[in-house]
């Protein structure tokens, strides 16, 4: 059983064909790698799985479910985190503040204008902890905007788990960060995903081969395998359309 | 500790000021005041849309007028109206013109939300001027009784005395700004702040933001009605000059602008800097308007924060300077 499928799925933006046919299987707690070249979809697919477009043929299925169509917020409701590739926070409001709005929402603090927040003992609690494990808490009142890019960045990500849905989707976590960040967000995705269902767009190689269970290819808007990091390594098509040879250095098939 | 402490101080002390102050400066300034008061109320609920939602309207002088309209009509058309109910009933007439319009209003944004606003203000505009059988066209209606606020068989202050009214409205308005302060503290103020900064993320963090926006929306329209309400109260009268002309729309975008908009309590500063300019201008020009003109491209030239922030900045520099 998958915890999510989408099935068939086609999308054109004005005639642009960008997706066509995509059917992605994501199995329960595995880490799922989507790479491709630039222009292959990935990010598109992503809008289309977490409801910023509705696609234009096909469905999307998650726990079972039929979310085609619905809205973002409806489908993070039913358990599914998104991060952003272009860093998405709320630049004028303090990393504590971010962190606490998604509190909020898990614990469905939605309409209430009787209380004050800052009195909310529990929802304070739980930012706090939440910015301690991503070794933010010393930045707790600094704006997001402020941030240095790595741990802005680290915000971004944590602020699509800390709603602690069930499926997280990553869109290029380690976009635009040096090799030490790189290093750090990787390790920081490792600990915070553990055990979650997590689907991530990624370009280095490394990054992939280092988290991913399975990987799939998206090549021109199709996908051109599904499979182990070995099989997806060895495999003849992908090897000419995407990763090219890549040399004998790394050796996590053997 | 110490800070709590200084906190009670300071809000006693302005508690001790407004109760002195019609002693001390008499009736004509406490009429001042109160006009300072109505726009600082207004422009504070306005602020909650172009500060804190970051939602820029040319045209929230409707709910300001519909709110006065509201209050006049009630008080004229029903013999022994009471002044709450009034009062209520001002405000109760915006919030309603605020929830028919909103579905439109919260799925539009930037431009598109001020120029729909601009031309339901015109409507309004309008509307006010050609209605004469209901609005009194362009005398506006005036003249009608101002109940006294009483509490049966306990109190009963008369509103037509300066002075009792003066303290009325106070309460009033202070009580709404402070309603409106605790809204911004609560946790869908924070989700309100948060639509401002970054809507896709608020919808992509399970909060609906049309949603959100309406009840902003309707929330501040509530509120420009109260402030309405009173101003109908103060005046006697209310017309359509006064209600709902495009003036009376940017009055608002003025205060909030020259105040500090990132900042509760600047549109209540940039009231207060608006009204002692006024009273220092009309004592030797009628042309007011050209005076908060200069005054506006001098802010927004030269202090794009506004007073509140201007200060803030100030505070900082002179803050890093010690601490070098």
């Amino acid at each position: 059983m998958n915890i999510l499928e989408t099935q068939g799925l086609y999308h054109d933006f004005s005639g642009l064909k960008v997706l066509f046919d995509v059917n992605l299987q994501v199995e329960p707690g595995e880490r799922h790698a989507i790479i491709g070249p630039n222009g292959a979809g990935k990010t598109t697919l992503f809008n289309l799985i977490t409801g910023t477009y509705k696609p234009s043929r096909g469905n999307v299925v998650f726990k079972e479910k039929d979310i085609t169509g619905a809205g973002p917020w409806k489908i993070l409701r039913q358990g599914m985190g998104r991060s952003f590739q272009i860093t998405s926070t709320f630049d004028r409001m303090t990393a504590f503040q971010n962190i606490r709005l998604a509190v909020m929402s898990t614990r469905g603090i939605r309409f209430n204008m009787f209380r004050k927040v800052d009195k909310m003992q529990n929802v304070t609690e739980e930012a706090e902890e939440i910015l301690k494990r991503i070794n933010l808490d010393g930045e707790r009142d600094i704006q997001a905007g402020n941030l240095s890019y790595g741990k802005h960045r680290s915000l971004e990500i944590s602020m699509a788990l800390a709603t602690n849905p069930d499926l997280v989707m990553l869109d290029e976590p380690t976009a635009g960060m040096s090799k030490d960040e790189t290093h750090y967000a990787v390790e920081l995705i490792r600990r915070l995903t553990e055990g979650k269902t997590t689907v991530i767009i990624e370009h280095d190689m490394d990054v992939v081969f280092s988290l991913a269970d399975r990987i799939t290819v998206l090549h021109h808007g199709t996908i051109l395998a599904t499979g182990e990091p070995c099989d997806i390594r060895d495999n003849q098509a992908v090897k000419d359309a995407y990763l090219g040879e890549m040399g004998g250095e790394e050796d996590v098939c053997y | 500790m110490m800070n709590k402490m200084l906190k009670w101080i300071l809000w006693l002390a302005g508690f001790v000021f407004l109760i002195l102050y019609p002693k001390l400066f008499g009736i004509y300034y406490s009429n001042v005041f109160v006009t300072f008061a109505i726009f600082a109320l207004y422009a504070t609920s306005y602020n909650l849309l172009l500060g804190y939602t970051g939602l820029l309207s040319f045209g929230h002088a409707m709910f300001f007028g519909t709110g006065a309209y509201g209050t006049a009509l009630a008080l004229t058309h029903i013999s022994g109206f009471p002044l709450i109910p009034a009062l209520l009933a001002g405000a109760l007439a915006a919030a309603i013109l605020a929830l028919i319009l909103c579905p439109i209003m919260v799925r539009v944004g930037g431009t598109a939300f001020a120029m729909l606003h601009l031309a339901f203000g015109g409507l309004m505009y309008v509307l006010a001027l050609k209605l004469r059988h209901i609005t009194g066209g362009e005398d506006g209606i005036g003249g009608f009784d101002i109940p006294p606020f009483s509490i049966p068989g306990i109190v009963s202050f008369d509103m037509t005395d300066p002075l009792q009214f003066f303290y009325f409205a106070m309460v009033v308005l202070i009580g709404s700004i402070w309603i409106l302060w605790f809204f911004t503290k609560t946790p869908f103020g924070q989700i309100m702040i948060a639509v401002r900064d970054n809507a896709k993320r608020v919808d992509y963090l399970g909060f609906r933001v049309p949603q959100t926006k309406a009840v902003i929306y309707v929330f501040s329209g509530a509120f420009c009605g109260v402030a309405g309400a009173v101003y109908a109260l103060f005046q006697n009268l209310i017309s359509a000059e006064d209600g709902f002309h495009v003036m009376t729309s940017f009055a608002p975008i003025m205060l909030t602008m020259v105040g500090g908009i990132g900042s509760f309590f600047g549109p209540i500063f940039g009231s207060a800097i608006f009204g002692i300019l006024e009273e220092l201008t009309t004592r030797y020009t009628e042309r007011v308007e050209l005076v908060f003109g200069l005054v506006l491209i001098f802010v927004i030239m030269f202090a794009p924060m506004g007073f509140v922030g201007t200060v803030k900045m100030i505070k900082e520099k002179w803050f890093t300077r010690q601490g070098v």
